[in-house]
């Protein structure tokens, strides 16, 4: 079945529910990260301490379930919509991540930041909307 | 900008490196193996292919040691700070996918590349 551009609520929210699932993959990330806050890396043997640890937290390894997940409903998702339609659903996690991180990880976001946020969020839709245009290339021959 | 910044951006810059090579590899793998079907026995005929190719296991050296890099960017900075600053690999994709692939950058791709540009600055500021 060919990829179309016309999204159904199911796949809408199969699409949602993979930024939930980057967001929570980066809460994972981050709070199997946070214990070594100040763990020196000066050389080679303290990186694979650095991984040795980080490889013992649980978080780490439900952030890989997660992200294993993600890629599943990603790849099932991309067979049956455009990817110009599917990336800027799937980028809201640049909104939501900082809003976890408010939240349960207690980061302040000023203004500053969250306008650099809304130019990337733009950007990443522009970027995603441009595979149509190489698209309307390929069609024409 | 915080002290120390400049340090964890290059960490950035260097993880999304690893990032974009590792799909650079497995756009060439995949774009060589291409599936007529979609049966099991072209499912995994296509599976057996992209393991028995030596290339897929550098790639797999570059996510991990992605994902260390990341780790230990997590231990330094914010959440919010890093992921958004993350969003560079769109514009090192975008070069290299240009470069290596030969894929053409039309109008709208740099237009979003320099608003994410422009993001990525304010949030480092910020």
């Amino acid at each position: 079945m060919p990829a179309s551009k016309n999204i159904t609520f199911k796949l809408f929210l199969f699409l949602i529910s993979t930024d939930f699932l980057e967001t929570f993959t980066h809460y994972c990330f981050k709070r199997s990260a946070m214990p070594q806050s100040g763990f020196q890396v000066l050389n080679i043997g303290d990186a694979f301490m650095f991984a040795k640890i980080s490889a013992l937290s649980p978080f780490l390894w439900l952030g890989l379930l997660s992200v294993l997940l993600t890629f599943i409903i990603w790849s099932t998702i991309l067979t049956k919509i455009d990817l110009s339609v599917a990336v800027p659903i799937a980028s809201f996690s640049y909104v939501f991540i900082p809003l976890v991180s408010m939240v349960f990880l207690h980061e302040t976001i000023g203004p500053l930041r969250w306008t650099g946020i809304a130019f990337i969020l733009t950007g990443v839709i522009l970027v995603s909307l441009s595979s149509k245009e190489k698209e309307k290339e390929a069609q024409t021959p | 900008m915080r002290p120390g910044i400049i340090f964890i951006i290059s960490l950035i810059v260097l993880e999304n490196i690893f990032d974009t090579l590792r799909e650079l590899i497995l756009k060439t793998a995949i774009n060589n193996l291409k599936i007529e079907r979609y049966t099991i026995k072209n499912i995994i005929a296509f599976i057996l292919k992209l393991i028995s190719n030596p290339w897929i296991y550098l790639a797999l050296l570059f996510s991990t040691l992605s994902l260390f890099l990341w780790l230990f960017i997590l231990s330094r900075i914010d959440l919010s700070l890093a992921f958004s600053l993350d969003s560079m690999h769109y514009i090192f994709i975008a070069f290299a996918s240009g470069l290596f692939l030969k894929e053409k950058l039309g109008a709208l791709r740099w237009l979003g590349t320099i608003s994410i540009v422009i993001g990525i600055v304010l949030v480092a500021f910020s």
